[in-house]
């Protein structure tokens, strides 16, 4: 099965259909994701900005790490849950918009980045580790977790 | 002088000149959305001209909008007929509603409106800045109502990040009014945005009756296990507030309550200030 039959055949399941069907269950589901997207953005940011030196300082860049966490991942649940209930009801429209598959692109580096590498300097950071590093890898994050956003809002412009 | 304040005075500095730096910033991008979407906006009305000629002989069934439009046409510019479309009806000057749409008609925003990227790319500055906005401002919410960051001082939380979101707040109040103004009318008329401007104003209500008040004694609670009653009822009430405009601002984009969708109930009628023809009733 080809990846385009796949997506029409997402885009014909019931899931799908319900929600093209219906005049109010994708704006709603839309406005959801986007409220994830703030949460998740907040998070990320609070992360970041403490490795570029411009939020709080003097907390250790681990500490709120931790703190970030269970916000990162929970809202990046809601946000994939989301996200794909919205893919159903357009996927054959997605296969062919370059931005979906921008955003994917981003997404899986992003999610890839952060826990992985972003992680590990954040978490060797107490071990001092040289804080040009830190600054690196929170404007990567920035740059991954701004074109999933960027990328998604794309998607809804033909 | 101790080096701890003479450090976050220097924070402070390097936190004006970024402010500073963000602001020439926004004004260059206005100056040249103000220069190019006009040239922008000639090239698409040659197309959407021909579009519209398409239109005019193929749409039978619309033909009565399409002739209507197309009357419509001949005396006003393109883009500005494209915008009437939502209420054909020209507003008796001196209204607000007249206001707004000579404001549509004139030619910053039919530029903005037709452009191929401004309008599009002011919208995504908009959605990223609401990460920096909306994630920061309910990370302070999640703080003050004990859900993160518990080991932190609060007005060390909002020392920090507070800045960073009145920079969130001036890029969407800027991109927002940006985007205001390519859809004058329409957005005024819009319950959406009626309820969102509304709720803007709770918040920042909200906002003021917090810093003048229950912050003032912030020492006093700065690590407390729970904070004090009214923090955290105002943690909530701005968690409430900043959710509901997020949602009803998605929401503007959808016309289910347009005044050119007649019939509404009187209600939405009287909500949205629309005053639907003697043919639409």
């Amino acid at each position: 099965m080809s990846l385009l039959s796949l997506f029409q055949w997402c885009e014909q399941s019931g899931i799908g259909n319900a929600i093209r069907r219906s005049s109010w269950l994708f704006p709603v589901i839309e406005a959801i994701h986007l409220l994830g997207l703030g949460v998740i953005g907040g998070a990320v940011l609070l992360v970041d900005l403490r490795l570029l030196g411009l939020g709080l300082k003097r907390q250790s860049a681990a500490q709120l790490t931790r703190d970030a966490q269970p916000w990162i991942v929970g809202s990046l649940i809601l946000m994939i849950l989301t996200g794909g209930l919205l893919f159903l009801s357009e996927a054959t429209k997605c296969y062919y918009h370059d931005a979906f598959w921008f955003k994917m692109t981003c997404l899986f580096l992003a999610i890839v980045f952060t826990f992985t590498i972003q992680r590990k300097v954040t978490m060797a950071e107490e071990t001092r580790m040289s804080p040009g590093w830190g600054k690196v890898v929170a404007v990567v994050s920035v740059l991954l977790w701004s074109g999933v956003g960027i990328g998604g809002r794309w998607i809804g412009f033909s | 002088m101790d080096p701890e304040t003479s450090k976050s005075g220097k924070n402070k500095f390097q936190m004006k000149h970024a402010l500073i730096g963000l602001f020439c910033l926004l004004t260059l991008v206005l100056c040249y959305l103000v220069t190019s979407p006009t040239e922008a906006a000639s090239r698409l009305q040659a197309s959407n001209e021909a579009a519209r000629q398409v239109h005019l002989i193929s749409s039978n069934s619309a033909s009565e909008k399409w002739t209507r439009l197309g009357e419509l046409g001949r005396h006003a510019p393109l883009g500005s007929m494209l915008l009437q479309d939502a209420n054909p009806v020209a507003q008796p000057p001196g209204s607000v509603l007249g206001f707004f749409q000579r404001m549509g008609d004139s030619s910053w925003s039919t530029g903005l409106h037709e452009s191929r990227y401004a309008y599009d790319l002011i919208e995504s500055v908009h959605v990223w800045a609401l990460c920096l906005f909306f994630g920061l401002a309910v990370l302070f919410d999640f703080r003050l109502l004990g859900w993160t960051m518990r080991s932190v001082p609060v007005s060390e939380v909002a020392r920090r990040l507070l800045p960073w979101t009145v920079v969130g707040f001036v890029i969407m109040v800027i991109s927002g009014t940006l985007l205001f103004s390519a859809i004058p009318l329409r957005s005024y008329q819009n319950i959406f945005f009626r309820a969102k401007m509304i709720m803007l104003l709770l918040a920042g209500l909200n906002v003021w009756i917090f810093h003048s008040g229950i912050y003032k004694r912030v020492d006093t609670w700065d690590l407390a296990e729970r904070a004090p009653k009214a923090a955290r009822v105002a943690g909530a009430l701005s968690l409430v507030l900043w959710v509901c405009i997020v949602l009803s601002g998605r929401m503007i984009a959808y016309n289910w309550f347009d005044c050119d969708r007649q019939p509404q109930p009187a209600i939405i009628n009287f909500l949205t200030s629309c005053v639907p023809t003697q043919a639409e009733r």
